[in-house]
């Protein structure tokens, strides 16, 4: 347990902060940008659904970001404690962070007398934005390429954004501001296999083959 | 110097795994989006309907306005979309005033007492019809009666004001004014017909159609394709060997951004041939003259500038962090330009946006009216572009000197 903090303490110091500032900027500008106060569900899932689910992207997909550099991958491979270990506390990290600002900002949405269920919305909201990050995490980790881990599930975003739910079906990520919400539990279930296979993927040639 | 270094560059672009993913990302925007493209049959007397039209009654568009200024003065509250996402704005005192002032200019009425009595008068005029589960449908929003003498010269500048009171995406604003939309009549239909075929010779209106499909994805794509190739000589540890060869920056800089711009355009150009062979096809069989360089002019003049800035951002801002953070900065500017756009979809109304759109193959007219401000966008854009580019050689060239070094050490990592 110790050995597993020390790893989140390292990548707290040295990884997260740009990204989490990235996401406070993101979520601290929107109230310029649009309504945050008294608004209808179909406007509260809108504004979650289509702007704040996007910090999944930032905060989740530079997982591997640290053993970019081939030269020090192989030295971490070659360290007692598994690389995919340290992939899956830092993901841990990251999505407690996650729930933590979206759990921020639908209190702050709630406290506007903004009218919707909130557990609800919460955890519809939460699936996507795993969603979002795992498809990045799944790009990034089989092309070893980054900006190919960004451009994923900004790409989905935009196919979405255009009419999206004829090609989509069970996994357009604006369902709740059309009233539905059994696309959330098909998007979590896909965050949770993308993140796994990209996570294992980029794990190979450390001992877990 | 130059010829070889472009070739080469065109190579890597070719050999490079992003450059077709943003191949097939653009073969299924097409697909999905023109795949099953109508060309525009010749209206016939009698159809059920022929589609909308912008309206330009200018009576009509101060009376839909005004009323629609009334009930948000009255209920003192306003809906805006400055971003394309609802916002409603709350005014103070001394804002409340000064759109009260407007009504009054407008339409005569002052203070909240009179708007109530001409909102409740205007209501209690409508007939009062009921849909099947009973409940009262009222057929027609608001309307106000502009005061006499009021020049739509004067509406257009009070409702600016307004719009600008509000802090913009209100109801009052240029692009929401001229948004209304009327059902065409067969004469209309006829008309818009004409223009598609003899003003536009056909290809010219499913140019800019093509043209606004693609461009939603290319203010965004081209970024991807400068970051990894601006990254790519530091993740391959070449950056050093690179520096100390004796090709200028300029033409190093110059030569990648122009293979990346000729490849983008490729695919692009590729994929036109396809809606350009419908429509010569459909020309042909009805005796219409079209234009065989349509889509070539649409791509170089419509689109070239978008793909010129997305893929300056990502170089510049690449070479002066060695970070990826242009794709967060080009996302941003995507993602603003994409929903601030929403409401200019049917075209004829251009602004300073990235990424203009044009949603119909018609509307010759709004985009005739307003080719001067297009163009200045584009103009504007494309020169932005250089200067982007111009600055990432000389900041190419302070790094080769050893003048200038990136170093984020002790806040985070964003490398690579």
């Amino acid at each position: 347990m110790e050995r597993l903090w020390q790893i989140e303490k390292v990548n707290l110091k040295h990884h997260v902060l740009l990204h989490f500032l990235v996401c406070v900027l993101l979520l601290g500008i929107s109230p310029l940008l649009m309504g945050v106060k008294n608004l209808t569900a179909v406007d509260t899932a809108k504004v979650l659904e289509r702007y704040v689910a996007l910090i999944g992207i930032i905060m989740l997909t530079p997982i591997f970001l640290p053993e970019q550099d081939r030269d020090i991958r192989g030295l971490v491979y070659a360290k007692y404690t598994k690389a995919s270990q340290v992939y899956m506390v830092r993901l841990a990290g990251n999505i407690l962070i996650l729930a933590a600002f979206l759990g921020i900002y639908i209190f702050v949405l709630k406290q506007n007398q903004c009218e919707f269920p909130v557990l609800k919305y919460y955890f519809g909201v939460f699936a996507e934005v795993l969603f979002f990050g795992g498809l990045g995490l799944f790009f990034y980790g089989v092309s070893d390429n980054l900006i190919i881990g960004y451009m994923a599930p900004m790409v989905y975003y935009i196919i979405a954004i255009g009419g999206g739910d004829k090609y989509l079906k069970m996994f357009y990520p604006f369902s709740m501001s059309m009233g539905k919400y059994e696309e959330k539990i098909c998007l979590f279930a896909a965050a949770v296999v993308l993140t796994a296979i990209g996570i294992r993927f980029r794990s190979v040639g450390d001992g877990v083959k | 110097m130059f010829g070889q270094l472009f070739i080469k560059e065109c190579r890597q672009t070719a050999k490079s795994l992003i450059y077709w993913l943003i191949v097939l990302v653009l073969i299924f925007n097409f697909a999905t989006q023109l795949g099953n493209m109508d060309i525009m049959q010749k209206p016939k007397e009698g159809q059920e309907d022929y589609g909308y039209k912008q309206s330009d009654d200018k009576n009509m568009i101060m009376r839909t306005t005004l009323g629609q200024l009334l009930e948000e003065y009255y209920r003192e509250s306003y809906s805006t979309y400055p971003i394309g996402f609802y916002k409603s704005v709350t005014l103070n005192d001394k804002e409340d005033k000064q759109i009260e002032e407007i009504i009054k200019e407008t339409t005569g009425l002052s203070g909240r007492t009179e708007t109530r009595k001409a909102i409740e008068k205007w209501y209690a005029a409508q007939p009062k019809e009921t849909n099947a589960e009973g409940a009262l449908v009222l057929r027609k929003s608001m309307e106000a009666e502009p005061v006499e003498g009021l020049t739509f010269e004067r509406f257009e500048e009070l409702m600016d004001e307004a719009d600008h009171i509000l802090g913009g995406g209100s109801g009052y604003e240029e692009v929401s004014r001229k948004s209304a939309s009327v059902p065409m009549t067969y004469e209309d239909a006829v008309e818009e017909y004409r223009k598609l075929t003899e003003k536009d010779r056909l290809t010219g209106g499913y140019a800019r159609l093509f043209s606004d499909y693609m461009v939603i994805f290319l203010g965004l794509l081209p970024v991807f394709l400068a970051v990894t190739r601006e990254l790519r000589d530091k993740r391959a540890g070449m950056q050093d060997l690179i520096y100390t060869r004796k090709g200028s920056s300029v033409n190093i800089i110059a030569s990648r951004y122009l293979s990346m711009l000729i490849m983008l355009v490729l695919p692009v150009l590729a994929l036109s041939v396809i809606p350009l062979s419908q429509c010569l096809r459909y020309a042909s069989a009805s005796g219409i003259s079209a234009d065989i360089w349509a889509y070539v002019k649409y791509i170089f003049g419509w689109l070239l500038p978008t793909i010129m800035t997305a893929t300056a951002v990502g170089m510049f801002f690449t070479e002066l962090t060695d970070t990826a953070l242009a794709v967060l900065i080009q996302g941003a500017w995507w993602f603003v330009a994409v929903f601030t756009g929403i409401s200019t979809l049917k075209g004829g109304i251009y602004g300073w946006s990235l990424i203009p759109r044009h949603n119909t193959e018609l509307n010759w007219t709004g985009f005739h009216d307003n080719f001067s401000q297009l163009a200045s966008n584009r103009i504007v854009y494309a020169s932005i572009s250089i200067i982007l580019v111009a600055f990432t050689a000389f900041i190419y060239n302070q790094k080769r000197k050893g003048r200038y070094t990136v170093s984020w050490k002790g806040f985070g990592r964003l490398k690579k």
